[in-house]
C-alpha cells in the first residue's frame, strides 16, 4: 500500500486546498491506509447512512468515476467496431435473424458504414473517422466491442446499465452504491453528481438517478446546465453575505442551547454539524462549477472556444473540477436522444459526435495530465448499439433501428488497461459472439476496480438484501484490467 | 431472482437457531449444516427434480450416499469426505459464491463428530426444499400466545401490561425507566404522534389548566378524536400499501386522476376507528362485499370499492401500453404480492417466485397459491389497463339528465348553425353586388362549394377575387355584429352542456364474473414458462402442520370467485400467526420510532428479532380482544409509562442500552418529511385543513423543484403523489419516492436539508408569512411578565399594528414555533439578534417598502431560523 499513498494524497490535497476541510479528510485517509480490512458490522446491518469517507474492502485501483453516458445507441458498426464484411455486403440481404424495434421500417437491407475506419495511436486501435479526437487517446482506451443487454428498448437497457436489472426502476443506481460504499472525500460537495443537458432530461428521467430503496442522501444531485446549477445553494437575495452569517451564527446558539437539553443525543449533533458544511458548500460549489479561472489552453482543449463543442467541453471540464475536489460519481447525460439515429444516420451521427469527441477526449488528456486519470475511472457508452440493417429504405435518410444484442463502450483510467480492444461482434456487428458483456460485468468490473466486490457490496431494506448486481452472472473482466504493479 | 448476501445471512440463520454455541456441542444436521446446504447447494443438490451429479443434500442420509461420484461424506472422517474437499477446494459450489471458511468448519466439525442429527429422517422425502420442523420452530410461525405480564418491583410505574414487560427487560439489565416527561412535552409529543401538528395555544392552556386526574387520558382522546388524527396515521399506511396518483409508466407517469379515493378512504377509515379485520377485509375484497351491479351506489358503498386500491396502489407501465404487457402485467400481479407480503404477512414472499426461498420456509408453490388468490382480479391472461377498471358513479337519474341537456344543446347547436349559414349568405350577396351579374353564380357556386372539393379552376377564382372569401371564419370581417351574435349563441351552447352533471369514477380492483383464469407455477418464475397448474391458498408455513389453507376455487354464492374474501377472513381470523404480530409491530414503530421488530416487512429469518417477544405478542392478542380497535390500542400504549417517559439521556442507562432498545426513555424523534411541511405551515399562519378531495398538483417552479401548485398550504398528505415528480421539499426529508412501497423510512441528516431549510423558496416564504402574522396578530398586552422594560418598550419604540413591541413579538415567535414560553436569556439573544439585523438591513431595500420593512426583515430572518432549529425539527 506506502507505494499507493502518494497518488491518494494528491488528489486529498487538491481536495483539501482552499476548502480548509484539512484535518477531518486527513485523518480518515490516514486510517484507511491502515484499516483497509472491511468494517466488522452485524449480519444484516447497513454501513452507516452517512457519506463520511470510508476505506473499500480491498486495495483500490481508483477512486472515483465520471461516466459519458451516451444514452440513445451510438452506432458501434460506425464508430468503434470496424466491419469490413459488413460494408462488403452493403445493399444484400441479412441472412441472420434481426430483432427490431420498429417493424413498420424494418428491412433486412445491410447498410455498410459510410465511414472509414483508421489505425490509431501506437496501439493500433481502429477508430472511426467520426471520432478523430478520440484516435488521439485511443493509447489510454478500452474499447469494449462486446457490450450485451439482449433488450432492444432504452428504458430497460438503461436500467439495466444503472440499477442492475433490465427494465426494473426502484433500485439504486451504480452511482448510490457506489458513495454509499466509499461515502464522499469532499465535505463540502455532493458525493454523487448529474450534469444534466439544456435538452432536458434523458429518457426515463430522475430514474437514471435515483437512490431507489436507499435514502435520498444516495441520489444523484442534479446540476443543472443553467444558473442556479444546483437547488436551493444560493441564499436568497435578502440572506446574503454577513446576514446570512448572523442567521447561522443565531441558529447554532439556538441549537446549542437545545442539545444541552438533549446531551449525547448524536443526530442533533449532526445536524447541527449539516449547518456548517452546507455552508461551506455555498462557497465551494460556487468555486467547483466556475471555469471562467481555466487557463485558455484548458478552455481550448475542451472546445470551449467553439459553438458546437461549448456546451458538452463545459461540462466534461466541470467533470474534471468535481473529482478533482473529491466528488466519487459524476455522470453526463444528454437530452433528446442524439444517438438514437433511426434516420438520416448520415447527417445525425456526425452532427453528435462533433459535439461530443473532443470534450471527452480532452476530459482523458487533462485527467492524465493532472496524473488523476490512474485514479479515475472514465466510461464512455450508452444502453444499446444499432443493429447493421438499414432502418427506412436504403438512401441518404437511412437509419439504424435499436440493437442490444451487441455493442461498443470504451473505458480508461482508474487500472483500466490502455490501447486495447476486448471482445467482439458477429462478422456484421449484429450480436456479441466473443468475451460478451453484460451491464452486470461491467458494473462488477467498475466495482472491483473502486475497492469493492459486487457479492459482498449489500443494502439491506424492506427486510431484504440488496446488491448491485441482484446475484446474477456477474464477472470481473480481468482481461481489460492493468497488471498489478511489479512488487 | 432474489440475491442475498449469503455469507451474513447464514452467520445470522446460525446465530438465531441458537445452534453452534460451542465447541462442547457438536453440529447437527437439521439445526447447524442444512441450513448452509440450503444456501449454498439445494438449489442444484435437491432442490430440482434433477439432481447434478445425482447428489442429493437434503437429508443427511443421502448426503451419506452421495451420488455418481461416490459417497460424499464419510462420517467421523473428515479427510476422507468428499464433499469436504470439494467445498475448501473452491471448486464447488461453482461461480463466485464460496461457502466462507468458517462454514465449512462447522461441516467440518459435523462429519467429524459423525454427522449427527436431531432425530430420526423421514422415510422419504416429497419433492423441493420442503418445510422441516426446524422451519416449523421459528418464533414468527408459532401461534400467537397470551403471555402473563411479568410481576415486577416496584411497582408504581406499572400502569399497563406493556409496563410490566418493558421494566422486566430493564430491570434483568440493572435499569429502571426514566422520569416521567413534563405535561408540556408530553402535550407536544402526543399532538405530534396522532396529529402530526402542533397544539395550539387554546389546547395547551386547557390541558395545563387541567388538574383532573384524568386530564391526560382525556387529551389523548382528544387527539384521537380530531380529524388530523386519520390524516397523520393515514400515512403511515399509504407508505406501506405503496399509495400514488400516477402509473409509473416511464417519463410520461400518468395521473391516476380517481387514486385519490383509496387516500380518503383510509382516512376516514382511521378516524372512524374502522376494526382493523375489517379495515383489511375490505382492502383486499371490498368489491366482493358490495352486490352487484354498481349502480347508484350509496357513499359507503363507494368507499368500500374504493378500499380495493390497495392492490391498485402498485406501478403498471400498461397503462399507455406497455412494449410487452405481459412482462409488465405480472410485474404488476408480483408488485402487488409483494405489498401484502410486507403490509400484511411480514414476509418477502416475492423471493419465492423463481424458487423456493432461500431462507424462509416458503416453497415456489407457495407463492403462487398466494398468486391464484389474487389473479382472478389481477390477471394477465385477461389483462386490463388502469382505464379500464374504473367504475362510474354516475346514477341512472343523473345519466338521463346529462342525455336530455346533451338533446337541448343538439337542438341549439344546429339552430347556430343554420343561423351561420344565414350571415354569411347574406354577407356573399352584398359582396356579390359589385361583381358583374355573369361572374356571380360560378363566384357564389366556388364559395359555397368545401374547400377541399373546389376545382383548380374555382380555387383560381377565388383566389383572384378574395373579397368572395366569406366564412365562418371571416364573416367578423364583414359584419361584426352578427359575429358577436353567434359568438353569444355558441357561449349559451357551451353553457347548456356545462350543466350536464361530471361523470365521476372510482378506481376499483374486481374481478370479471365468469373468468377464472388457471395460474400455474412459473419455471424460474418466468411467465413464458408456466408448468403445473396450482390452486388459490395460503402459505403453507402460516398453518400447522397438515392444516394449511386451501380456498375453493370459486365461490358458489359469489358472482366472482371469492378468493379474496376468503384469503382475507382467513388473515383476520385472529388466529393468524403472522398478521396479528406485524400489525401490533407497526402500531409500535410509529409511537416509538422503531419496531419491536426493527425490520417491519420482514419477519423472516434475514429479518431482526423482536426485541421483547412476549410483549408483542400481548399486544398481537391484546389488538384482537379489543375488537381490533386501532384507537383502544393507541389509548393502551399512550397511557403506558414506556410512552410517558423524559427522552433525556442518562450516562448510566447510556452504557448499557445506548440505542434505546430496551425502551429505557422515550427517543429524540425528527419529525418526518409530512409532518414536517405541516408544522411550517400551521406556525405560519397558513395551513389549510380543508380535508380531502382529488390531489393538490405538483408542477415544477422556475428553478426545476417539484412544488404544491399555488404553493398550496394544504396538509401534505393531500399533495399529489407523482411517482416521477415527487414533492422536493419532501423527499429532501426522507419522504418515500413510491417505486413500490415503503416498509420504513431511514431518516437521514445532510447538508442538502441544511441548504433547504436555509434557502429555499418555500421557507423564506413561511419566514415571512410568520413574521407578518407576528406583526399583525401579537396582542398589545402579550407576555407582559416576561419582556421587561428596557428601549425596546419604551414610548416610541417600534409597535406592530396592534401595538405589540418587538419582545413581543419575539416572546410569540417561541409560542408558536416551541409551543413554549420563551427564557429570559433567549429572549436576550433574539433581542441582540434582531437588533443586529435591523441595524444590517440594506437602507436601499428598506426605502422602497413602507414603514416597519426594516424591523419586518429582521422578523423574518429570527422566524426562518427559528423554523430550521432542532428544537423545531424534533420531538421529544
Amino acid at each position: 500500500m506506502s507505494t499507493e499513498f502518494p497518488r491518494w494524497t494528491r488528489r486529498s490535497l487538491l481536495a483539501n486546498t482552499g476548502f480548509g476541510v484539512g484535518a477531518l479528510a486527513l485523518a480518515s485517509l490516514l486510517e484507511r491506509d491502515g484499516a483497509l480490512a472491511e468494517t466488522p458490522r452485524k449480519p444484516g446491518e447497513n454501513l452507516p447512512l452517512n457519506l463520511d469517507p470510508r476505506p473499500p474492502m480491498f486495495a483500490p485501483k481508483a477512486e472515483a468515476m465520471i461516466s459519458l453516458f451516451m444514452h440513445g445507441g451510438p452506432s458501434h458498426v460506425d464508430l468503434l467496431d470496424p466491419k469490413p464484411e459488413l460494408s462488403r455486403l452493403h445493399g444484400k440481404d441479412y441472412g441472420g435473424e434481426v430483432v427490431y424495434s420498429f417493424v413498420n421500417r424494418a428491412t433486412k437491407a445491410l447498410l455498410g458504414s459510410p465511414w472509414r475506419f483508421s489505425k490509431r495511436g501506437e496501439c493500433g486501435t481502429e477508430v472511426s473517422e467520426l471520432l478523430p479526437e478520440l484516435g488521439g487517446i485511443v493509447d489510454d482506451v478500452c474499447v469494449i466491442r462486446s457490450m450485451h443487454t439482449g433488450h432492444n428498448g432504452h428504458e430497460v437497457s438503461i436500467r439495466y446499465f444503472h440499477g442492475g436489472i433490465a427494465g426494473v426502476t426502484g433500485r439504486p443506481t451504480m452511482g448510490s452504491w457506489i458513495v454509499y460504499a466509499l461515502g464522499s472525500e469532499s465535505r463540502e460537495l455532493p458525493a454523487y453528481m448529474v450534469l444534466s443537458d439544456p435538452e432536458g432530461h434523458p429518457v426515463d428521467g430522475t430514474h437514471n438517478w435515483s437512490s431507489g430503496f436507499m435514502p435520498p442522501l444516495y441520489q444523484g444531485t442534479v446540476l443543472r446546465p443553467k444558473e442556479p446549477r444546483i437547488l436551493n445553494l444560493d441564499p436568497p437575495p435578502s440572506a446574503r453575505g454577513a446576514v446570512q452569517d448572523r442567521n447561522l451564527d443565531f441558529l447554532d446558539r439556538l441549537n446549542r442551547r437545545h442539545l444541552e437539553r438533549h446531551p449525547g443525543e448524536a443526530d442533533l449533533e449532526t445536524r447541527i454539524r449539516s449547518y456548517e458544511l452546507a455552508a461551506s458548500m455555498q462557497t465551494a460549489a460556487k468555486e467547483a462549477l466556475d471555469v471562467s479561472e481555466e487557463p485558455e489552453s484548458i478552455r481550448r482543449l475542451y472546445g470551449l472556444d467553439h459553438d458546437e463543442t461549448r456546451e458538452y467541453g463545459t461540462r466534461c471540464l466541470i467533470a474534471r473540477r468535481l473529482v478533482e475536489r473529491g466528488v466519487r460519481f459524476v455522470q453526463l447525460f444528454l437530452g433528446g436522444q442524439p444517438w438514437d439515429n433511426h434516420s438520416s444516420i448520415k447527417s445525425t451521427l456526425p452532427a453528435i459526435c462533433r459535439r461530443t469527441d473532443r470534450p471527452a477526449a480532452a476530459l482523458v488528456k487533462d485527467l492524465k495530465q493532472r496524473g488523476l486519470l490512474d485514479t479515475t475511472i472514465v466510461h464512455w457508452g450508452g444502453e444499446i448499439g444499432r443493429l447493421p440493417v438499414t432502418e427506412g429504405a436504403l438512401d441518404d435518410n437511412a437509419g439504424r433501428d435499436h440493437n442490444g444484442q451487441g455493442f461498443s463502450i470504451w473505458m480508461a483510467g482508474g487500472g483500466i488497461k490502455g490501447g486495447t480492444t476486448f471482445g467482439a461482434t458477429d462478422e456484421v456487428g449484429h450480436r456479441a459472439v466473443e468475451d460478451v458483456v453484460t451491464p452486470n460485468d461491467f458494473q462488477a468490473t467498475v466495482l472491483h476496480l473502486l475497492g469493492l466486490d459486487h457479492e459482498r457490496l449489500a443494502y439491506h431494506a424492506n427486510g431484504r438484501e440488496y446488491h448491485l448486481t441482484d446475484g446474477r452472472p456477474a464477472r470481473i473482466i480481468r482481461e481489460i484490467l492493468q497488471a498489478p504493479p511489479p512488487a | 431472482m432474489i440475491s442475498v448476501g449469503l455469507r451474513s445471512a447464514v452467520a445470522l440463520l446460525l446465530a438465531v437457531s441458537g445452534g453452534e454455541t460451542g465447541a462442547s456441542d457438536p453440529p447437527t444436521f437439521e439445526r447447524d449444516v442444512r441450513p448452509i446446504f440450503k444456501a449454498y447447494c439445494l438449489d442444484c443438490h435437491g432442490g430440482e427434480e434433477e439432481l447434478k451429479g445425482g447428489l442429493d443434500l437434503r437429508l443427511r442420509r443421502f448426503t451419506e450416499r452421495g451420488g455418481v461420484s461416490g459417497p460424499s461424506i464419510v462420517p467421523g472422517d473428515p479427510a476422507d469426505s468428499l464433499l469436504l474437499f470439494r467445498l475448501q477446494d473452491g471448486e464447488m459450489p461453482p461461480g463466485e459464491k464460496k461457502v466462507p471458511a468458517d462454514q465449512v468448519a462447522i461441516i467440518e466439525r459435523w462429519i467429524a463428530a459423525g454427522a449427527p442429527t436431531l432425530r430420526d429422517e423421514p422415510e422419504s422425502l416429497p419433492p423441493g426444499i420442503g418445510i422441516t420442523e426446524e422451519d416449523r420452530s421459528y418464533w414468527a410461525f408459532q401461534p400467537i400466545r397470551r403471555p402473563e405480564p411479568p410481576s415486577v418491583v416496584p411497582s408504581d410505574r406499572v400502569r399497563t401490561p406493556i409496563d410490566a414487560f418493558v421494566l422486566a427487560r430493564l430491570q434483568e439489565h440493572g435499569l429502571d425507566f426514566a422520569p416521567e416527561a413534563d405535561r408540556l412535552t408530553l402535550l407536544r409529543r402526543a399532538s405530534a404522534d396522532l396529529t402530526g401538528l402542533p397544539p395550539s395555544q387554546e389546547q395547551i392552556d386547557a390541558y395545563l389548566s387541567d388538574d383532573s386526574p384524568d386530564a391526560y387520558e382525556r387529551m389523548v382522546d382528544r387527539l384521537l378524536d380530531s380529524p388530523g388524527y386519520g390524516e397523520r396515521w393515514a400515512r403511515h399506511w399509504l407508505d406501506v400499501a405503496g399509495y400514488a396518483d400516477s402509473d409509473g409508466n416511464g417519463s410520461e407517469d400518468t395521473p391516476r386522476p380517481y387514486a385519490y379515493k383509496y387516500r380518503d378512504y383510509v382516512i376516514r377509515a382511521l378516524n372512524a376507528d374502522v376494526p382493523l379485520d375489517r379495515f383489511i377485509v375490505e382492502q383486499l375484497a371490498g368489491d366482493e362485499l358490495v352486490p352487484r351491479p354498481w349502480k347508484d351506489l350509496s357513499p359507503e358503498q363507494v368507499d368500500t370499492l374504493a378500499a380495493t386500491g390497495f392492490l391498485r396502489n402498485v406501478p403498471d407501465t400498461t397503462s399507455t401500453g406497455a412494449p410487452d404487457e405481459a412482462l409488465a402485467s405480472n410485474q404488476v400481479v408480483a408488485d402487488a404480492l409483494k405489498v401484502v407480503g410486507s403490509a400484511l404477512l411480514g414476509l418477502s414472499v416475492g423471493c419465492a417466485q423463481c424458487h423456493d426461498h432461500r431462507y424462509d420456509p416458503i416453497p415456489q408453490a407457495d407463492y403462487y397459491r398466494l398468486r391464484a388468490v389474487f389473479e382472478p382480479a389481477l390477471d394477465p391472461q385477461h389483462w386490463r389497463r388502469p382505464g379500464q377498471r374504473l367504475v362510474s358513479l354516475m346514477t341512472d337519474e343523473q345519466r338521463a339528465r346529462a342525455e336530455a341537456i346533451e338533446a337541448e344543446a343538439q337542438q341549439l347547436q344546429k339552430a347556430v348553425a343554420e343561423k351561420t349559414q344565414a350571415f354569411i349568405a347574406e354577407e356573399l350577396e352584398k359582396v356579390l353586388e359589385s361583381y358583374p351579374e355573369e361572374l356571380r353564380d360560378a363566384l357564389r357556386t366556388a364559395n359555397s362549394t368545401p374547400p377541399g372539393d373546389r376545382t383548380e379552376e374555382q380555387k383560381a377564382l377565388l383566389a383572384a377575387h378574395p373579397k368572395v372569401n366569406v366564412n365562418a371564419g371571416t364573416l367578423y370581417l364583414y359584419n361584426q355584429k352578427a359575429a358577436d351574435e353567434l359568438k353569444a349563441d355558441r357561449d349559451a351552447v357551451a353553457a347548456k352542456r356545462a350543466e350536464k352533471p361530471v361523470e365521476d369514477f372510482v378506481s376499483v380492483l374486481d374481478e370479471v364474473p365468469g373468468i377464472l383464469p388457471e395460474t400455474r407455477l412459473f419455471h424460474r418464475g418466468d411467465h413464458r414458462q408456466p408448468t403445473d397448474p396450482v390452486g388459490p391458498g395460503g402459505l403453507t408455513i402460516a398453518a400447522p402442520q397438515g392444516e394449511r389453507l386451501e380456498l375453493p376455487a370459486d365461490d358458489p354464492d359469489l358472482p366472482t370467485s371469492g378468493r379474496r374474501l376468503a384469503y382475507a377472513r382467513d388473515l383476520t381470523s385472529g388466529t393468524h400467526p403472522l398478521v396479528g404480530r406485524v400489525l401490533a409491530n407497526r402500531i409500535w414503530l410509529h409511537h416509538f420510532g422503531r419496531g419491536l421488530v426493527d425490520t417491519p416487512g420482514d419477519f423472516g429469518v434475514l429479518g431482526r428479532r423482536p426485541t421483547h417477544p412476549e410483549l408483542l405478542d400481548w399486544l398481537a392478542s391484546e389488538l384482537v380482544r379489543q375488537g381490533w380497535s386501532l384507537k383502544r390500542m393507541h389509548r393502551l400504549i399512550m397511557t403506558s409509562t414506556v410512552y410517558r417517559q423524559s427522552s433525556r439521556r442518562n450516562p448510566s442507562h447510556d452504557a448499557i442500552d445506548s440505542d434505546n432498545a430496551l425502551y429505557g426513555r422515550f427517543p429524540v424523534l425528527r419529525l418526518d418529511a409530512e409532518a414536517l411541511r405541516d408544522r411550517i405551515l400551521a406556525v405560519s399562519g397558513r395551513l389549510d385543513l380543508t380535508p380531502f378531495g382529488p390531489p393538490v398538483p405538483v408542477s415544477e417552479d422556475a428553478v426545476g423543484q417539484a412544488v404544491p401548485e399555488g404553493n398550496s398550504p394544504r396538509r401534505s398528505i393531500y399533495l399529489q403523489v407523482r411517482r416521477s415528480r415527487p414533492v422536493s421539499f419532501l423527499t429532501a426529508f426522507d419522504a418515500p419516492v413510491m417505486e413500490v412501497n415503503c416498509d420504513r423510512r431511514s431518516p437521514s441528516t445532510s447538508a442538502p436539508q441544511a441548504l433547504t431549510l436555509m434557502n429555499s423558496d418555500f421557507l423564506v416564504g413561511e419566514a415571512q408569512a410568520m413574521a407578518d402574522r407576528l406583526l399583525s396578530e401579537t396582542p398589545a398586552d402579550f407576555a407582559t411578565d416576561r419582556i421587561g422594560s428596557d428601549e425596546w418598550n419604551a414610548d416610541g419604540a417600534f409597535r406592530g399594528p396592534s401595538g405589540a413591541t418587538i419582545p413581543q413579538m419575539i416572546a410569540r415567535a417561541w409560542t408558536l414555533a416551541y409551543q413554549r414560553p420563551i427564557d429570559p436569556d433567549e429572549l436576550d439573544l433574539a433581542l441582540a439578534f434582531v437588533a443586529d439585523q435591523i441595524e444590517a438591513v440594506d437602507p436601499a431595500e428598506s426605502e422602497s417598502e413602507s414603514e416597519g420593512g426594516r424591523e419586518r426583515s429582521a422578523l423574518t430572518h429570527l422566524c426562518h431560523q427559528l423554523l430550521s432549529s432542532n428544537e423545531f425539527l424534533y420531538v421529544d
